[in-house]
């Protein structure tokens, strides 16, 4: 292992984390920035991704997500901040080779050759790699059984997709990068990828993937990180991200005609023809509303309690105009 | 546990290499259009001329040759100018404009490999066509080439060089539609001041000529072929110049990615 300095804005503390931790992450990323012109792209990003999880970069379109994975994977410089794949600096060309041995990279454009068929493909990728998987079982994994000997050109939209996946795993990487890698997919497509991205991580694959789907990082991801307008603005678990688990409970119901969300005994707003009640205690509170309605004689209608999910903590994150400056870290 | 030192043998990558050139062999056999464009227009052409003129005698209009004596060799060059040059400009810029360049770039192929496997193609394509050509002059009466090293070596040296050309041109065009009207825009008018079609007797015009690349490959494949004189070292160097000044483009501004930075 060797120490780099890639940058100027290289921070000395950084550079002590990471001699004392050397090789301890998969992927780390620290201070990396990127812009396009005027427009930055990548504004100070900073993670890391632990061997054998399944990392999620979670964000809307344009916030900065395919910039950052190529950066990972070598297809675009950096202007800022230092990045760390597999022990080597995928910015460094003398290392790439070595480095491209070791990670699987699923990028969001289908790009194959029109005119071999889909063992042909996977067989000449395979060839590329020091020890590829074998070639019938990446078919089967990504469940293009029975489809071999087609020509690539007659496959439907997401064959092609598989076939790319397959192209990411046929040398049996450490490491693969999903760029969106259900995007067009019908529900059931979208299942059996994320089945084969699951035994893959099952197998001691380490994953990182972007998507702008919550169902997707919910479903998949260990851990999340989301993204908005180049920086990450909220990091944790699907479950705890942006202090979901610490959220408020959310009582609603809607009033008979006649009363008002001033009648009640709780603090409430009224939206949408639902009245709500946000209490950090919902037995306590929902004691108090139900035992106020029947002394009064009325019926809360629609009664529901819940928390806010990804979606409603994701969209209050990447509002545009409102990201919380500092990330939002909670524990794992 | 640096990755840096990670060496490779010489052995594998040789068969990686001939790994990669199956490959685009493969490919390239598949696809209708490729096959069309680099064989079946100088066969045509090559046809024609040989039931047009065959069985004439020498004039002075083809220097002292007979006609036929004067087309199979510059129909030679047209077809390995197709095979690589044309041919290699417009499927790079389309590889790379449907993303497959980039794709080539994720695993861990080495350039020059895949540079090397696509000349490698590009001479085994180009030698196909100049048997293929031959053999039909043959059926109109044309003897077959006598200096053979001299011919090899023009036809090696003149398909590295062009596919040389091929790449640069790939580098410099910006969109894969524009690239069929590039690649014919700069040769068609080439290959008529160079004599492909009809032999110039303009001095000026062959002095022009003589400093690109077309005239010089079909004077080097004239000597063997019709003239029965060996190396043409004249015009192998300017065919070698053309070619290193291609790498030279090719190296400075090839793109693998569709969209740039």
């Amino acid at each position: 292992m060797r120490t780099r300095v890639t940058s100027a804005a290289d921070m000395p503390t950084q550079t002590a984390i990471r001699a004392e931790t050397p090789s301890a992450s998969a992927v780390v990323v620290a201070g990396l920035r990127k812009s396009y012109g005027a427009m930055q792209a990548v504004r100070g990003v900073s993670f890391t991704v632990e061997h054998g999880e399944i990392f999620a970069l979670l964000g809307p379109n344009g916030a900065g997500k395919t910039t950052i994975l190529e950066i990972l994977e070598g297809f675009r410089t950096r202007d800022a901040g230092r990045v760390d794949v597999l022990g080597a600096d995928p910015g460094d060309r003398s290392e790439g080779r070595a480095l491209r041995e070791r990670i699987g990279l699923v990028l969001q454009d289908i790009a194959v050759e029109p005119y071999l068929t889909v063992r042909e493909t996977i067989a000449r990728n395979a060839g590329y790699y020091p020890a590829p998987r074998d070639v019938g079982e990446v078919i089967g994994l990504v469940g293009l059984t029975g489809q071999e000997r087609k020509k690539v050109r007659s496959l439907s939209g997401g064959q092609k997709r598989r076939l790319d996946l397959a192209l990411g795993l046929i040398g049996h990487p450490d490491l693969l990068f999903l760029d969106e890698p259900t995007t067009g997919f019908d529900p059931n497509a979208r299942r059996d990828a994320w089945e084969v991205v699951r035994n893959l991580r099952g197998a001691g694959t380490t994953i990182m993937l972007t998507t702008h789907y919550m169902d997707e990082a919910q479903a998949l991801a260990d851990r999340v990180a989301v993204i908005s307008d180049g920086q990450i603005v909220a990091e944790g678990t699907p479950a705890t991200i942006g202090g979901r688990d610490h959220a408020r409970a959310r009582i609603h119901f809607t009033l008979p005609p006649g009363w008002t969300a001033a009648d009640l005994p709780v603090a409430a707003t009224p939206a949408d023809g639902l009245v709500t009640v946000q209490t950090a205690e919902p037995t306590q509170t929902l004691h108090e509303l139900t035992g106020w309605a029947l002394a009064h004689g009325i019926v809360l209608g629609q009664l529901a309690v819940d928390r806010p999910s990804l979606e409603d903590i994701y969209l209050r994150l990447t509002e545009h105009g409102t990201p919380d400056p500092r990330p939002q870290r909670s524990t794992r | 546990m640096s990755i840096a030192t990670a060496h490779y043998a010489p052995r594998r990558e040789a068969s990686l290499l001939w790994h990669q050139i199956r490959y685009e062999q493969l490919s390239f056999w598949r696809n209708p259009q490729s096959a069309f464009f680099t064989f079946l227009f100088p066969v045509v052409l090559i046809t024609i001329f040989g039931a047009l003129f065959h069985g004439g005698g020498g004039s002075s209009y083809f220097y002292g040759l007979s006609a036929l004596q004067y087309y199979v060799p510059t129909i030679a060059a047209l077809s390995v100018l197709g095979a690589c040059y044309s041919q290699l400009a417009i499927v790079l810029s389309m590889r790379r404009q449907d993303g497959i360049l980039k794709r080539v770039r994720a695993t861990p192929l080495p350039a020059w490999t895949y540079f090397l496997g696509l000349l490698a193609h590009c001479i085994m394509v180009s030698v196909v066509d100049v048997v293929l050509i031959s053999g039909i002059g043959a059926l109109f009466g044309m003897p077959l080439p006598t200096h053979w090293p001299a011919l090899a070596l023009a036809l090696v040296l003149g398909a590295a060089s062009f596919c040389a050309l091929g790449v640069a041109v790939a580098s410099l065009i910006r969109n894969a539609e524009a690239a069929p009207a590039v690649v014919q825009l700069v040769l068609f008018p080439l290959l008529f001041i160079s004599g492909t079609y009809m032999p110039i007797h303009s001095d000026v015009l062959n002095r022009i000529s003589g400093a690109l690349p077309v005239r010089p490959f079909n004077q080097a494949l004239l000597g063997p072929f019709a003239q029965h004189t060996g190396f043409d070292w004249n015009n192998l160097a300017v065919l070698a110049a053309w070619g290193a000044a291609g790498a030279f483009i090719a190296i400075r501004r090839f793109r693998w990615n569709p969209r740039p930075q």
